[in-house]
Parts: structure tokens; sequence; C-alpha cells
């Protein structure tokens, strides 16, 4: 190849800092919208479930309308579609404090939250109906037995397609750049506009997402052997320890 | 072991499949396949777009089409077919790089730090960057946008000249004109920048010209150049003497008038400076 490859441009002038705060914007971004996501998601999740039929076609009808319409559509519905619906005064000072940032998470939350209930709505189904009539029989309230006892067995039991999507949703954040959000993937771009080195610009956006993608999913290895209940399922695990 | 030699080898043919054909000139390559391929836009009238009649067209598209594609047929000695790409300023470069096209004919500003990885021809065009407002906005030019909300297009030189004489302005940048120019409609932004001659494009063709002004002096000096491969010059000397032989003779300002007359898609007359200067760029043959 005649492609003069030049790793110094990464650190050289103002890469390294246009590569951080790409960083530190993605996480925020992805963070906020991950706690969005993933409480839209329980709601949903658990109301797909209930015995109560209003609320299961309420439930559906948020996961359908917003799992089946383009990331991108949202982006773009959440930053231009929304700001005209505000009040004047709330318009003004949204756009004066990065109107594109909460627009990102909106988005990417309530898009997120949509496929998340889905992964909660699979756990929950997978426990056994036994344990609905057991705790029923123990005088627990519809209520109370979601929140005591399936809710958290089925948060333990989603761990893996969790982490999945929380993986997705970090990679995902990078569509807020056609909104203009300054994050990892925009920088990149922005190093490669300034040094014409494309190569070298999207290498080191790669290498950043991998890192952190990895650390991410390490850390939710850690948490499910930790969270795990013994005997359910650690099993095929169980006599490592 | 043997799945392991296996794996060397397929990584090592794609090493040498890699370099052979790095290894012919561009007019080889054009020679062999009978093919120029051009990295060119579709969104940026009149340069290079897709009009209604759903054509891939534009001043940058009939320059290369009609000066420098019979220049590469009489070297060759054969008709050259012409085929396009789409290239964005992100891409245009990597495109180039990996022989995906072998010129970039669009809206390109020649500059000092992309000549260190493409090599330009003359310069076919002379623009600066202006800003597009509402009209009686009160954005007259880049004295007056501290602390504004300023739409770019990301990947233009233009953002990064208001970074670094502006820096109180908030510099919003989005990857395509559709989207900077939606967000000016709404007014999530203030103004949106761009060289002159885009904004006048944009202008002609919203639904209603009249709301908008292009205004401001020019606060970038852009000169758009067809870029090429680096190292390369016999190509490029064609592609050249195609554009000096159309300034010389009266093609140039021929398809400059198809398209920036005023019949033009966007009118915008040539300035007498301009003209000098784009036709003292001809050498003697």
């Amino acid at each position: 190849m005649n492609y003069q490859l030049n790793w110094s441009i990464l650190w050289s002038g103002q890469t390294g800092g246009w590569l951080l705060n790409g960083l530190l914007t993605t996480l925020e971004i992805s963070s906020l919208a991950w706690l969005l996501a993933l409480t839209l998601g329980n709601v949903a999740g658990a109301l797909r479930t209930a015995p109560i039929p209003p609320f299961r076609w309420l439930a559906s009808a948020y996961v359908e309308f917003f799992r089946n319409v383009p990331l991108l559509v949202w982006m773009f519905f959440w930053y231009f579609g929304m700001p005209p619906l505000l009040p004047q005064a709330l318009q003004d000072w949204l756009l004066d404090h990065g109107a594109e940032f909460w627009a990102g998470v909106c988005a990417l939350g309530v898009y997120h939250g949509a496929r998340f209930s889905e992964v909660i709505r699979s756990g929950i189904q997978s426990i056994p109906k036994t344990q609905f009539e057991a705790a029923h029989s123990t005088g627990l309230t519809v209520w109370q037995t979601y929140r005591l006892i399936i809710v958290p067995i089925a948060l333990r039991l989603i761990i893996p397609p969790a982490t999945n999507e929380t993986l997705n949703l970090i990679k995902n954040s990078s569509v807020a750049l056609t909104i203009g959000v300054a994050e990892l993937t925009f920088q990149t771009r922005q190093i490669e506009t300034y040094t014409a080195k494309a190569f070298e610009a999207l290498a080191a956006g790669t290498v950043v997402y991998l890192v952190l993608c990895l650390a991410i999913s390490t850390l939710m290895a850690v948490v499910e052997r930790r969270v795990a209940i013994p005997g359910m399922i650690a099993q095929g695990n169980a006599s490592e320890f | 072991m043997k799945r392991r030699f296996c794996f060397w080898l397929i990584v090592l043919l794609c090493i040498s499949i890699a370099d052979l054909s790095r290894a012919e000139t561009t007019l080889e390559k054009i020679d062999k396949s009978g093919t120029l391929i051009i990295g060119t836009r579709t969104g940026s009238p009149p340069f290079a777009y897709v009009n209604k009649n759903n054509e891939w067209v534009g001043f940058s598209i009939d320059l290369v089409e009609k000066a420098i594609l019979p220049v590469l047929n009489k070297k060759l000695n054969k008709q050259i077919k012409l085929e396009k790409k789409e290239s964005a300023p992100q891409t245009r470069i990597p495109l180039l790089q990996s022989n995906a096209v072998d010129l970039i004919a669009e809206t390109m500003t020649d500059t000092q730090s992309r000549r260190d990885n493409v090599d330009f021809s003359l310069t076919f065009f002379v623009t600066g960057a202006q800003f597009l407002v509402k009209k009686g906005g009160a954005i007259k030019g880049i004295q007056t946008i501290a602390g504004k909300r300023i739409a770019a297009q990301q990947g233009s030189t233009n953002a990064k000249i208001i970074r670094e004489r502006v820096p109180s302005a908030k510099l919003l940048e989005f990857p395509d004109q559709p989207a900077a120019f939606q967000a000016l409609a709404q007014g999530q932004v203030q103004a949106y920048t761009n060289d002159g001659i885009q904004l006048a494009g944009l202008k002609a063709k919203a639904p209603k010209p009249d709301d908008w002004a292009g205004v401001g002096e020019f606060f970038s000096y852009e000169p758009y150049g067809i870029a090429m491969r680096k190292n390369d010059s016999d190509f490029r000397q064609a592609v050249n003497v195609g554009l000096m032989d159309a300034l010389a003779s009266n093609l140039y300002f021929e398809i400059y008038d198809k398209w920036f007359g005023p019949k033009g898609e966007v009118p915008y007359p040539l300035l007498p400076e301009t003209k000098r200067f784009l036709q003292m760029q001809v050498v003697p043959k």
C-alpha cells in the first residue's frame, strides 16, 4: 500500500483530548440512556406479563411502536420533532443547553427500553408458574409478588442478554452524531477532518469501543457470578467455587 | 497444525493480492478496466446531485465527462466508460487510497494538510465560507456569531475556522447538508455556515428561496480541486490537461454557464478576477 500510516497523529496536538472528550460524551449519553432504558424496560416488561389485560396492551403498544422504527428516525424525532411541542421559554433554554444531547438520551433510552422490556419479559416468563402460585398462596398481592419474588429472580436470569443490549446501546449511541452530538465516532471523524488520516482515526475509535465494551462484558460476567442463585442458572459452574 | 498453516496461507494471499493491485498506475488501471471510476456527491447541487429526473449530474461531473474523459480516450486510444460512486467528506480520501475510485470530483477544497495524503488538480472553482440565515436575522457575518448557535457540516474546513476564530460560538456539526438545513429551518441553530456557493445552491433548492439569505464576507478561501492518489503524475497530468484545454477553449465557461449562468440551476455570476485567476493557471502547450 502506498498509504503511509502515521500513528503519532493520535497523540500529537489536540487529537488525544478529542478522543477523551468523545469517550466521556459516549459514556454520559450511554449511561443516562441506559438508566432510562432499564426503568422503561422493567416497567414495560413486567406489565407485559401482568394478569390485567389493559396493562399488557399498553406495554405491547409501547414495545412494538418503539422497537420497530429505526433508531435514526427516533433521533430526528426527538431532536427536530419534539422541541416545537414545548413552551417557547423551555425550548430556548434547551437549545442553549445541549438539546441534541438530551434528544439523543431520549431516543436511545426509549428505543432500547422497548428492547430491554422483551429481555425482561422473557426472564419473567421463564420462571415456573409454581413460583407465582407459591407467592400467591403465602398471601402476597400481585404487586408484592412481582416486586419481591419475580422481578429479582428475572433480573438475575437475564444478565447475559441484558449485557448484550447494554453493549448494543453503547455502540448505537454513535447514531447521535447525526444530530450533532460530539461523541466518540464524531470525534474520530473530526480527527480525520483535521489530519486527513482516516485509517488511524478509525482504528483509534475501534480500539476505544472494543476496550470499553470488553470491560463492561467482563464486569457483567462478574456480576452474573456474584448474584447467581445457587441451583438456578449458575448450576453448571457450581463446581468451580 | 494444518489449520494454522492454511490460515497463514490465506493471510499471505490477501496481502499479496492487495500488493498486486497497488503495483499498477491509475492510467494502467483505467486502460485495463476501460472505466474511469469517480467519487462524487449525491446532494451538493449544482456540483454533483441527483436531479428531479433521477439523473446523477452536476458541474463537477460535467467537467470530468466533457473535459477529462476525452483526454483519457485519446491517451489510451479507446472509449473509456465513466462510473460514479458516492463519496462524502469522511470517505473520499480512503476511497481514493483503497483504489475504490480513481478521482474525487465534487466540492473538495484543496488544502495543504490534504496534500499530504492526496494530489490535487488545478483549481476548478473558487468560493469562500458564508452564513445562511433566515431573512432579517441578527447574524451578518463572522463578527456577529459570538455566543450564537451555528450549524456546520462535519468534515468541512469552515467548522475548523469557526472553532479557531470564534471559540465562543456554539458550533453544532451535522454529517450532511439536509440535517443542517433542517436545524436552521426549525430554529435549532441561528445560522448555517458552508461555502457560499453551496449555500446559494441550498437556497435555490429550498421550498421558499426568498425566506433565506446568504450573508457575510467570505471568511475562508475555498479553492476546489479534483483529488487523485498521491505520486501518480501521469494521471494527474492527463486530468490537468483536460482542465487546461477546457479553460483555454470556451468549454469550461459553457459548462459554467449551464449550471451557474442566469438560467442555470444556481445563478452565481463568475467574478472577473476569478475568471482571470482560473485562466492564468493554464500553461502554454
